[in-house]
């Protein structure tokens, strides 16, 4: 269930290479949220920044952890969250935890975000990685590769715990143009039976672009039956695509692109698909932002970096 | 209003202070249409208003104007299709949409069902697509006006052709008046000299009303790779950036036409719906701040009702309620043409 909410920042943790974990206390909309869906985050006040921002939704948790070392670390504003009971599934989570990079006027602005700020929170939105769906795909297939380019990451951590927790071997191929871009690898690697890495410069893991590494993990894994997952810049998606048809594999992408408004109705985030549906479009926000790979159009790069 | 409603119970009714007594009007009627309050939703910017249905009371509008609907289906234009700008957004939609006979069939009966008017913006490549996608709409049920865009910036031959020409406009308003069962609204563009001139052109053909106005041609470069930010290249500017533009446009009009007009541009408040109103709009329409602010619009609602009752005016009494200065320095009437 979306809902529009005016939420509570318990933390805006910064990363490497201008990186940064928020975490915003939204129980709703954590305890709704499901592997793959994304959030629309309103800056309040004069900000300049006039539409929201999609955000993939990195993780949901309960409110102790990252928010009890917020409340420790800021004297003030933490004062108003208590947790709150748990619903009737006995799922406790209360943080929704966003993992973004700084690339433009808003992510400068959010940033700037500090423990007891308000921030608008429209989710969660979108098809994310359709539970029904891709378990049962993935329980067909041997195993799930996850191929993440940068900040693409942010899309992949909730459906790699929830593939973990149905008991599915997974695997993750994650590339940057530095190893400052590789974020979170920690949190994956409870739910992963190999890591992957690729920088473009080679300061972590393989030198050069992470698809390299995924296509020689495909020639040799021939014949295994294999789900993709991939999220990440159009080069590297459209390469990944190209890979997985070529070797007969199923691939799931989580698409971007800019947005204004989350909701469906503006248009502005629709990519080129094959058939019918919305016209010969359909819409990030609304449709997506999961797509089988072999319905979307790749012909050229097309979706904005900022 | 009738007089009882404004009673109070007995005990307690003298202690009360006059402003608390007053409850003003808010509904207004414009092109023979009767809306319940002042504030709608623009077309293009409300989808066809079940995406909000469970963010906002949908019967609490005014009205809803929804996307532009084509007697064909349109697939809209490649991706970058919007950029934000400062204080606006630029976009090149290409009004991608179902096509009226999808509309009807799948779109409308969720409409008919609320309280709130719903108008269907129409628009085309001719003036026959324009009376063709009338006619089917003519069929379907629940659709309280049509508002015709002849003011689109971003269709190849689109409606801006109409838009720019008052010869043009006048007929295909006509046109479509000759075949219209329902009030009929002309949505003008504002990339105009005089916008006046197109304004009469409207009236001349037979408009019941006016929409002013549609986005205003822009764009956006990125400087490191020297394209631009959206992929039709030229995009209409939205959002508060052009409400003085558009404020000063509304009241232009308001003394050139006898016809109503609805004030559209920019309105993400109260009083951003009041400017529009003194100037000389009878409703107004809320687009942009819908994609940021959902509750945008009703929250209009409420304030344009706080500040009748501060004032004691029914929202009637405000429409074209300008104070102008004794000796105005040069009369904005005479600025396009001087």
């Amino acid at each position: 269930m979306v809902t529009d909410e005016i939420v509570i920042v318990t933390e805006n943790r910064p990363l490497t290479g201008g990186h940064f974990l928020l975490s915003l206390h939204a129980p709703r909309q954590a305890r709704s949220t499901r592997p793959g869906q994304f959030a629309m985050v309103r800056l309040l006040g004069d900000s300049s920044a006039l539409l929201r921002r999609p955000m993939s939704i990195y993780d949901v948790r309960p409110l102790h952890g990252a928010a009890e070392r917020a409340t420790r670390s800021s004297a003030d504003g933490m004062t108003g969250i208590k947790p709150g009971a748990a619903s009737g599934n006995g799922d406790r989570s209360e943080l929704i935890q966003l993992l973004y990079k700084v690339v433009g006027r808003g992510t400068q602005l959010m940033s700037e975000l500090r423990p007891g700020d308000e921030v608008g929170l429209l989710a969660p939105l979108g098809h994310g990685f359709f539970e029904e769906e891709y378990l049962e795909q993935a329980k067909q297939a041997g195993e799930i590769w996850h191929v993440a380019g940068g900040i693409g990451i942010a899309a992949l951590l909730l459906p790699a715990k929830s593939l973990a927790k149905a008991g599915i071997r997974q695997r993750l191929f994650f590339g940057g143009r530095t190893k400052e871009d590789l974020v979170g690898v920690e949190d994956f690697e409870p739910f992963m039976g190999e890591i992957m890495l690729a920088s473009e410069d080679g300061s972590r893991g393989y030198r050069g672009y992470v698809t390299r590494p995924l296509e020689k993990a495909l020639d040799s894994g021939y014949g295994k039956k294999l789900l993709l997952m991939a999220c990440g810049p159009w080069a590297m998606l459209q390469a990944t695509v190209e890979l997985a048809k070529l070797h007969g594999q199923p691939c799931l992408v989580s698409m971007e692109n800019r947005m204004g408004c989350g909701l469906g109705v503006c248009l502005g985030c629709s990519i080129r698909v094959k058939g019918e549906g919305h016209g010969s479009y359909e819409r990030v926000c609304t449709e997506g932002p999961v797509f089988w790979a072999d319905h979307v159009i790749w012909e050229k790069e097309s979706i904005p970096k900022v | 209003m009738t007089s009882n409603q404004k009673k109070t119970p007995a005990t307690g009714a003298e202690t009360q202070s006059p402003e608390e007594e007053f409850i003003p009007r808010l509904d207004v009627t414009v092109a023979g249409i009767h809306f319940q309050n002042p504030v709608l939703t623009a077309s293009g910017t409300f989808g066809y208003g079940q995406e909000f249905a469970h963010l906002i009371d949908l019967n609490q509008l005014g009205g809803i104007v929804v996307k532009g609907i084509s007697a064909e289906p349109m697939p809209g234009n490649p991706s970058p299709r919007i950029y934000e700008t400062e204080s606006g957004m630029l976009n090149a939609i290409g009004l991608q949409n179902v096509g009226a006979r999808k509309f009807l069939e799948e779109k409308l009966p969720f409409l008919r069902a609320l309280r709130t008017r719903c108008l269907v913006n129409v628009f085309g490549y001719s003036t026959e697509d324009y009376v063709r996608c009338i006619e089917i709409l003519n069929e379907g049920e629940g659709i309280d006006a049509y508002e015709l865009n002849i003011s689109c910036p971003n269709t190849r031959c689109g409606g801006m052709v109409y838009g720019n020409d008052p010869r043009l406009t006048e007929e295909v308003v006509s046109a479509s008046k000759r075949v219209a069962r329902r009030p009929l609204l002309v949505k003008l563009s504002p990339n105009v000299t005089d916008i006046t001139l197109l304004a009469r052109a409207a009236e001349n053909g037979g408009a019941d009303g006016l929409t002013l106005v549609n986005t205003f041609v822009g764009m956006a470069i990125d400087v490191e790779t020297r394209a631009p930010r959206v992929s039709n290249v030229t995009a209409g500017l939205s959002g508060p950036a052009i409400k003085p533009v558009a404020v000063r446009m509304v009241y232009q009009t308001y003394r050139a036409v006898q016809i109503p007009i609805i004030g559209i541009g920019g309105i993400a408040k109260a009083e951003d719906a009041l400017e529009y109103v003194i100037a000389g709009a009878r409703a107004v329409q809320v687009g942009t701040a819908n994609f940021y602010d959902p509750g945008a619009s009703l929250r209009i609602v409420e304030g344009i009702r706080d500040y009748c009752r501060r004032h004691r005016v029914h929202f009637a009494d405000l429409i074209g309620a300008l104070r102008l200065p004794d000796h105005p320095a040069a009369p904005a009437t005479e600025y396009a043409s001087t």
